[in-house]
C-alpha cells in the first residue's frame, strides 16, 4: 500500500486509497477481489500482489495504457 | 484511552520521530452506506468507527507534529475515511497489519522530498491523465 501513497505524493496526477476489503465488501466483490493487496487503477482490477517500486510504477503505467 | 499498547506506542512514536514537516489528519464519521458486521476473535462485535477514531487519537497524540481533524457526516457514505496529508486515503479501520500504512503514510506525507526513487519519478512524468489508484488491504 505504502507504494501507492509514494506515488501519489510524487505525481500531482496520481490519487491513492487503501481500502479495507472485509469493511467495503461490496466494492471488493465489484472488482472480483479475492487475494491482498489487490490493485484497481481508474476503477479495473489491474494485479493481486506486491511487487518493488519499479514494477508498481511500471504496471500502473501500462494499466492506464490499456 | 490509549488503545495502542506500550511497546507499539514507542515504536510508532520513534518513527514519527522523522516528521520533517507538519502533517494534518482527518477523519470522517457518519451513518455507513453498506454496513457490515465484524468480529473479533472471541465473536465480540468491532465498531469501526470508535475503533479507527481510538487509533488515530492515540498515534496523532504521539507526535507534536500530527494533528487529527474529525468531521462528522449526517449522509450516508464511505466512513470511516481517513485523509493523510494532501489527500492520501484510508477507507476502513487501519488496524493490525495497517496500523503499519497508516504510520507510514504520515511519515511519508511528512517529508519534504518523495521518497520515490528518481527513476521512478521520471516515469510518472509521462502521465498526462490523473489516475486513480485502489489498493484493496486487510488487517491480518
Amino acid at each position: 500500500m505504502l507504494l501507492a501513497y509514494k506515488l501519489a505524493l510524487a505525481s500531482p496526477r496520481i490519487q491513492a486509497r487503501a481500502i479495507e476489503a472485509s469493511e467495503f465488501v461490496a466494492d471488493a466483490d465489484r472488482h472480483g477481489v479475492h487475494a491482498v493487496p489487490a490493485i484497481v487503477v481508474d476503477d479495473r482490477y489491474a494485479w493481486a500482489g506486491s511487487v518493488p517500486e519499479g514494477a508498481f510504477v511500471e504496471r500502473v503505467l501500462a494499466a492506464v495504457s490499456a | 484511552m490509549n488503545v495502542l499498547g506500550e511497546r507499539e506506542r514507542e515504536a510508532v512514536a520513534s518513527v514519527l520521530a522523522s516528521l520533517e514537516q507538519d502533517v494534518s489528519v482527518t477523519l470522517e464519521l457518519g451513518p455507513t452506506a453498506a454496513p457490515v458486521t465484524l468480529l473479533a476473535a472471541g465473536g465480540r462485535e468491532i465498531d469501526s468507527a470508535a475503533q479507527t477514531q481510538a487509533v488515530l487519537e492515540d498515534v496523532c497524540s504521539l507526535s507534536d507534529r500530527v494533528t487529527l481533524e474529525i468531521v462528522e457526516h449526517d449522509e450516508p457514505g464511505p466512513w470511516p475515511r481517513t485523509t493523510i496529508g494532501p489527500g492520501l486515503v484510508y477507507l476502513g479501520m487501519p488496524l493490525g497489519y495497517e496500523l503499519t500504512t497508516l504510520v507510514h503514510g504520515i511519515v511519508e506525507a511528512g517529508r519534504t522530498e518523495p521518497s520515490l526513487t528518481e527513476a521512478s519519478r521520471e516515469r510518472l512524468a509521462s502521465l498526462d491523465r490523473d489516475v486513480a489508484i485502489d489498493v484493496f488491504v486487510t488487517p491480518t
